[in-house]
């Protein structure tokens, strides 16, 4: 039998807390982190709500005394992924061990100060705003800046990104290559993001309403989300085993369409079977799903007909939490995994907020209030772009 | 590698210069106009409405493939053992230009998504359910060394066991693609996969004088 897989520490930064004590509070409180732009300059300032992380740039380079040049998804990561060390109280230098991180958007925020600057007046354009454009630069920053060389690699899949981080350092660590693995991911807004977003015509002009018959788009919002996942040789070895595992995973695609899923959910529906068959489970097993969710037409008809098609009849409780978050992109796999850790570890099934009318194709709603009930198993979603359809089950372990 | 190992090209298309040839022949000609495309593909035999929403380098993915699999039995592999391995020089820019004209009065969602140079590698995909490794890269002219190397590379991994690759270019209504299937399997025309062969089929209509009798 391959070895389990422990989750030893997490570390997350979104909008609604720049710490995991922070967003579990507001999960508890049930305080969303969608408002007007502040820090993003758009001309679509005063229409599209975002969910921004509270501290400026400012604040993330000094606190971790960086250069204030650093791409700001490089500081939302190094921020979360230093939590998730440290909640780990692992000395991971003691170890082999590997950096994993997800971005969709890289450096491009630099990119795009670079790119006005430069657009008005060549000479002006400061190159150091572009050094850190590519989506490895980023990762290279924070995994410096945590000294951590044995394993170091980025995936960019678009929204499944950082579940298929976590998921290849399960791979590597049941392998043998790495005992332990800082893996997640992170994204922070842009005008690129935004504007892309906007063209596709899924963005929500009010609070986005995950799940809802009358749901309208999505809300972007940034951030960062980091496990640190262990093997059962370092897990023996901590002052208390860790009580969760990742104990399913799978990938798969719907080759339906470039930006949008299936209307039936294929991949939907494959990558939750897969994790399910990977960790030994049965549908009836699973507790809570923390939905992908993103309030797209689309992919909530994809993610509920999955669901309803391979559920059928034991419909557990499922949740958006992207109605806190807004949808984080490159960071939203790892930053709902932290919530499913958190779910089984606080015994709470997290409210989708904004609910009003459920879909007339999918025979269950969502869960509107705070739930507190003992968590077995809880599978995370994440389906992106170009059919990337990843699922996570996380487990508690027993004995 | 050994000899049942031997890769071959067992087909190649090239469109350029107002004509079409498979493995060398000239298949369809055309005088430059708009619908060139469109009028090629129908012609062709094809049905496969979502064609026309596609952007240019999509269309000539699907036309190219088109010729390239009439008559292949690729449908004998497993989707997994198909790769596709393409290039060009000016990535998605023919496509990248039509959006951003398009922002100018209401962004067009159906141009955006066509704004990345491998989405003709999905498109593909999708059509012939092919699941295989992928690239896309971008390189100043056909670089017949780097595609001979990184087709060969994925070959003797095991990674595939049939591949289309090439190049696949359009920009201001230019159109110059040049792809080619390569097999495991013994080749009727007996073209092994070489950079030479690659540079040789690729050389085809750059001169029309050189292909006239």
């Amino acid at each position: 039998m391959s070895q389990k897989v422990y989750i030893a520490g997490v570390g997350i930064i979104s909008a609604i807390g720049n710490n995991v004590g922070e967003n579990l509070a507001s999960l508890k409180d049930t305080k969303a982190g969608m408002q007007n732009m502040e820090r993003l300059q758009s001309v679509h300032k005063d229409k599209l709500p975002v969910a921004e992380v509270s501290l400026s740039n400012e604040d993330l380079c000094s606190e971790l005394k960086l250069p204030n040049h650093i791409s700001r998804s490089a500081l939302l990561s190094t921020v979360a992924a230093k939590e998730a060390i440290s909640n780990s109280g692992i000395n991971i230098h003691k170890w082999r061990t590997g950096f994993i991180s997800a971005t969709s958007v890289g450096g491009m925020d630099k990119t795009e100060d670079f790119f006005t600057e430069f657009m008005a007046d060549h000479p002006n354009g400061d190159l150091k705003n572009v050094v850190n454009h590519e989506c490895g630069a980023v990762t290279e920053i924070t995994a410096d800046h945590l000294g951590i060389r044995d394993f170091v690699t980025t995936v960019s899949t678009a929204c499944s990104s950082s579940a298929n981080s976590i998921f290849l350092a399960a791979r590597l660590i049941r392998q043998g290559f790495l005992d332990v693995v800082v893996a997640g991911g992170t994204d922070s807004l842009t005008k690129f993001t935004l504007n892309g977003f906007n063209t596709l015509m899924i963005l929500d002009s009010q609070y986005c309403q995950p799940f809802d018959e009358n749901r309208r788009g999505l809300n972007l919002g940034e951030g960062a989300g980091y496990l640190v996942l262990v093997s059962e040789k370092v897990a023996e070895g901590m002052n208390q085993k860790p009580e969760i595992a990742l104990s399913g995973w799978c990938n798969a695609n719907d080759a339906h369409h470039q930006t949008a899923s299936s209307p039936d959910g294929t991949g939907n529906f494959l990558a939750m079977k897969g994790a399910l068959k990977k960790a030994g489970l049965k549908p009836a097993d699973i507790d809570y799903i923390n939905l992908h969710g993103t309030g797209t037409n689309n992919n909530d008809i994809a993610e509920g007909t999955a669901i309803k098609n391979l559920f059928e009849g034991n419909y557990p409780p499922v949740s958006s939490t992207k109605s806190f978050t807004g949808h984080t992109l490159g960071a939203s796999g790892a930053i709902e995994a932290v919530y499913s850790v958190l779910a089984i570890r606080e015994g709470l099934i997290f409210p989708n907020l904004r609910f009003e009318t459920q879909m007339k194709e999918i025979p269950f709603a969502p869960v509107t209030e705070l739930q507190h009930k003992t968590l077995k198993n809880v599978m995370s979603n994440s389906f992106g772009f170009g059919g990337n359809c990843s699922s996570l089950i996380f487990s508690k372990v027993i004995g | 590698m050994s000899p049942e190992d031997q890769l071959n090209i067992t087909k190649s298309v090239i469109i350029r210069n107002n004509s079409i040839y498979v493995d060398g022949n000239i298949i369809y000609e055309y005088f430059k106009n708009d619908n060139f495309l469109n009028d090629s593909y129908e012609s062709l035999d094809n049905n496969y409405p979502k064609f026309y929403k596609m952007d240019v380098l999509g269309k000539l993915g699907m036309l190219a493939t088109h010729l390239l699999l009439k008559d292949s039995d690729i449908e004998n592999h497993l989707p997994s053992d198909v790769g596709i391995v393409l290039s060009n020089s000016n990535s998605s820019l023919d496509a990248d230009i039509r959006y951003f004209d398009s922002v100018k009065s209401f962004p067009s969602p159906a141009l955006f998504v066509y704004t990345l140079p491998n989405i003709v590698t999905g498109e593909i995909s999708i059509r012939y359910k092919l699941k295989g490794e992928n690239a896309f890269f971008i390189s100043q002219q056909f670089d017949a060394d780097w595609l001979h190397f990184y087709i060969s590379h994925l070959f003797q991994n095991n990674k595939i066991n049939a591949c289309i690759g090439g190049w696949i270019e359009s920009i201001n209504s230019d159109h110059d693609v040049c792809l080619f299937l390569t097999e495991r399997k013994e080749s009727k025309n007996g073209i092994n996969f070489t950079a030479e062969n690659l540079n040789n089929i690729n050389s085809l209509g750059d001169d029309v004088s050189n292909i006239l009798p």
